[in-house]
């Protein structure tokens, strides 16, 4: 399965009467966006800004950030199972607006363990320094639905406008040349000038049954994961639209964003393509609700790796919080028990900073671990310039200055693998 | 720079074991490791007072040594105080620590120690001190005290302190953050390509190995036994009277369940982020299984029910909070003569 991406460098964004790509500015018709958002009636209304890298400028909110991306005609269709129907994902050219992004806001505070902020996308300051979405310019759009919409209605209608608004802008790149273009492929693994090279597979969480997905929530081709086993995935798919993040605010540190360009995955691309080593594919899987279904998941997962992909290693990520360490390390254990060497993905659960509280296993086979810290990193804020958000009241407590935890700067604890923040031992 | 520098007697030449009992005394000046201490130091840096305990009276009498010490060091007006190095030398090592811990929380004082991983003066104190790693060879003397001079400088100018391997100390067991160069996705692929080549790599965390708990021998006779239920569900009456926190609880309650055979989902509520609680919410039984306690009380299985359940809530929390929580129960549990606990969780 080949899948080609088609770059076009955005390096600006600019309201417009017209919807177009100008060189490295993307042009934005907001009333070509409107119509489109209110094709679903879900909304009353739909503003837009822009925010710069570097500018003194707060959004949040943050409901989610999806990469303006369309694909060509030809190859397999833009989100299958939000947008259209299931087919498999991946296949074709995909036109990307790189260094742009479509950045939509929630209209009320999630009062979960996020608290009242939510996750807040900052443009400057030291918090922007160690965030992988400051330095794009986001098209932030503002959704305005009735207070009486049922709340699943409402996180649908999120998503489906914002797909849908990204997918437009990035068609306007489908006649344009694109400045370079990357070719994605596993085929040619089994080449002779590929022996010994090691197989290394990906097993990426993509939701927490702990938690109750919402009524039509789209995770995987447009499903809510309910029954869901884990499942080999083409790299490709990941990248291409198969899989969507929960709406769920406190199973954080997923983004569109970053499965369209998922760190993990296309480092082993790199490796693959640097002949370090051979991409053996990827597993889609779930952490469990109960310990009958854990035990199962988690053995159709390794048992995937280990026959469906003959890997000799493979990489774990978690999605959420605690729970999904439990999956996460016993998965990795059965690995290792079939040969298969694994490095896994955690974030830093010691709320006391004491490494004995960090973990919620004690493996001693699974010892290869990438930690992500946050714990104990926060930043005063200043008050900005501009703050953009919904409401009145949100933009009252985003306005600042306050304390803003890393946990809650969208980004910089990614679980995708995009983080920069690593919990040192000392 | 005034220093004061503690030394057991062997090093500070009083003697061997037979001194061991020598009381805490002060010296103007320095002695033995202190004169090369101050060298190392270079520039304006004393050895104002050496202060010299026998080991076994420093650990006998801590208390009096360490009020003793601290007046002393509050006199003397120190910049620094320096501890050791002690190397394998157990008692000296938890002298030190004592000394270099009181000195730095109620004075204010920086400090520095020195003493071998293996010491029980490590264990005690690591996790509050910066504890260069002397090894224990004596004969390494000179290379110690020169990490401990470099630590020291940093820690006295509080510049960022590096990790253990960069800057000598023994592993401390905290986290804390840091920002590198790479992604986590690229940690992991160099991870597991290094794992996989049988090459080195570092993990960013370690396991904890815990001591293992022994088994409780069984109860003799259930039929006379008094039972007590504790669940870490969050399960609380409604209004959740103790505040007990959904998340990263520092507190548990006690709720009253005697006449009552079966427990109503309207009367309490789940304090506890980490689950999907509808269940619980229908039948809090189903988490506190009062209605077949109360059914194995009446068949004469069990002696009694304790009057009250405990509760808290089991999310996101350090161990320091739990152990503290789990030995508070287990003494209440204790003091009630209870004979067997039924633990439930999430």
């Amino acid at each position: 399965m080949q899948l080609t991406l088609a770059i076009h460098p955005i390096s600006e964004i600019r309201f417009d009467s017209k919807t177009r790509l100008n060189g490295a500015t993307l042009c934005v018709s907001k009333e070509e966006l409107r119509r489109l958002a209110l094709e679903d009636s879900s909304f009353e209304g739909v503003d837009f800004e822009i925010a710069r890298p570097g500018e003194s400028c707060r959004a949040g909110p943050v409901f989610d950030i999806v990469e303006p991306r369309a694909k060509a005609p030809g190859g397999s269709p833009d989100w299958p199972g939000i947008l259209g129907a299931p087919e498999t994902a991946g296949v074709g050219t995909t036109h990307v607006l790189q260094g742009a992004a479509v950045t939509l806001l929630r209209e009320q505070s999630t009062g979960d363990s996020r608290g009242a902020v939510g996750y807040v996308l900052e443009m400057s300051g030291a918090p922007a320094e160690n965030c992988p979405y400051a330095s794009l310019n986001h098209l932030i759009t503002i959704p305005h639905t009735p207070p009486g919409l049922p709340e699943h209605s409402r996180l649908r209608a999120y998503r489906v406008a914002q797909l849908k608004i990204a997918v437009y802008l990035a068609r306007a790149a489908l006649d344009a040349t694109p400045t370079r273009t990357e070719i994605l492929d596993v085929a040619g693994a089994n080449g002779e000038d590929r022996v010994g090279l090691p197989r290394v597979a990906y097993v990426g969480q993509i939701f927490s049954r702990q938690r109750k997905p919402q009524l039509d929530e789209p995770i995987l081709y447009g499903t809510d994961t309910e029954g869901m086993l884990p499942v080999v995935l083409h790299p490709n798919e990941w990248l291409d639209g198969a899989v969507a993040p929960s709406y769920h605010c406190s199973l954080g540190g997923a983004e569109t964003y970053f499965y369209q360009n998922n760190p993990v995955i296309m480092e082993l691309y790199r490796r693959h393509q640097t002949q370090e080593l051979n991409f053996a594919g990827t597993v889609a899987t779930i952490a469990s609700a109960n310990n009958f279904d854990r035990e199962r998941n988690c053995r159709f997962a390794a048992n995937l790796v280990k026959w469906a992909l003959k890997a000799d290693a493979a990489i774990l990520t978690k999605f959420g919080g605690g729970v999904p360490h439990t999956d996460l390390s016993e998965t990795a254990r059965l690995l290792e028990g079939a040969g298969v060497k694994t490095a896994v993905q955690v974030t830093d659960l010691a709320r006391d900073r004491r490494v004995e509280s960090a973990l919620l296993f004690n493996f001693p086979e699974v010892n290869a671990i990438v930690c992500i810290g946050g714990n104990s990193t926060s930043w005063k804020v200043p008050r900005v310039e501009r703050v953009i958000a919904a409401n009145s009241g949100l933009a009252e407590v985003l306005a600042g200055p306050f304390e803003l935890e890393s946990l809650n700067a969208v980004g910089v604890a990614n679980q995708q693998g995009a983080s920069r923040l690593r919990a040192m031992v000392y | 720079m005034r220093i004061i520098h503690y030394l057991n007697q062997f090093f500070g030449g009083l003697g061997g074991e037979e001194q061991a009992g020598a009381p805490l005394e002060a010296r103007e000046g320095a002695v033995g490791p202190g004169k090369l201490l101050e060298q190392l130091f270079g520039g304006d840096a004393k050895v104002v007072t050496t202060l010299i305990c026998g080991d076994n009276y420093a650990v006998e009498n801590q208390e009096a040594m360490l009020a003793d010490a601290l007046e002393k060091i509050r006199a003397a007006k120190a910049d620094l105080f320096v501890a050791g190095p002690c190397f394998q030398a157990g008692r000296y090592g938890m002298a030190a620590g004592a000394l270099c811990s009181a000195v730095q929380s109620k004075l204010s004082i920086p400090v520095i120690t020195a003493m071998a991983d293996e010491n029980p003066g490590a264990d005690l104190y690591r996790e509050f001190l910066y504890i260069v790693d002397s090894g224990a060879n004596a004969a390494r003397m000179r290379d110690v005290l020169m990490i401990m001079a470099n630590l020291a400088r940093r820690i006295m100018s509080k510049a960022p302190i590096g990790s253990p391997k960069e800057e000598g100390y023994l592993t401390r067991g905290l986290i804390r953050d840091q920002f590198v160069e790479k992604t986590a996705g690229e940690r992991l692929v160099d991870m597991v390509l290094a794992k996989v080549k049988g090459e080195l790599f570092e993990s960013e965390m370690v396991p904890t190995a815990f001591a293992p708990v022994p088994m409780p021998p069984s109860v003799k006779d259930l039929t006379k036994a008094k039972i007590m239920l504790i669940t870490d569900g969050g399960l609380v009456p409604k209004g959740n009277p103790d505040k007990i926190q959904g998340s990263v609880a520092t507190r548990w309650g006690s709720y009253r369940i005697d006449g009552c055979d079966d427990l109503k989902g309207e009367d309490y509520e789940i304090s506890h982020g980490g689950y999907d609680p509808q269940f619980v919410r229908q039948d809090p039984d189903r988490l506190v299984p009062l209605d077949v306690m109360r059914q194995l009380e009446k068949e004469g299985v069990i002696g009694k029910l304790y009057d009250e359940f405990l509760s808290t809530s089991g999310l996101a929390n350090p161990l320091s909070n739990t152990r503290r929580m789990g030995r508070e129960m287990a003494a209440k549990a204790k003091q009630l003569g209870i004979d067997a606990i039924i633990l439930t969780s999430t």
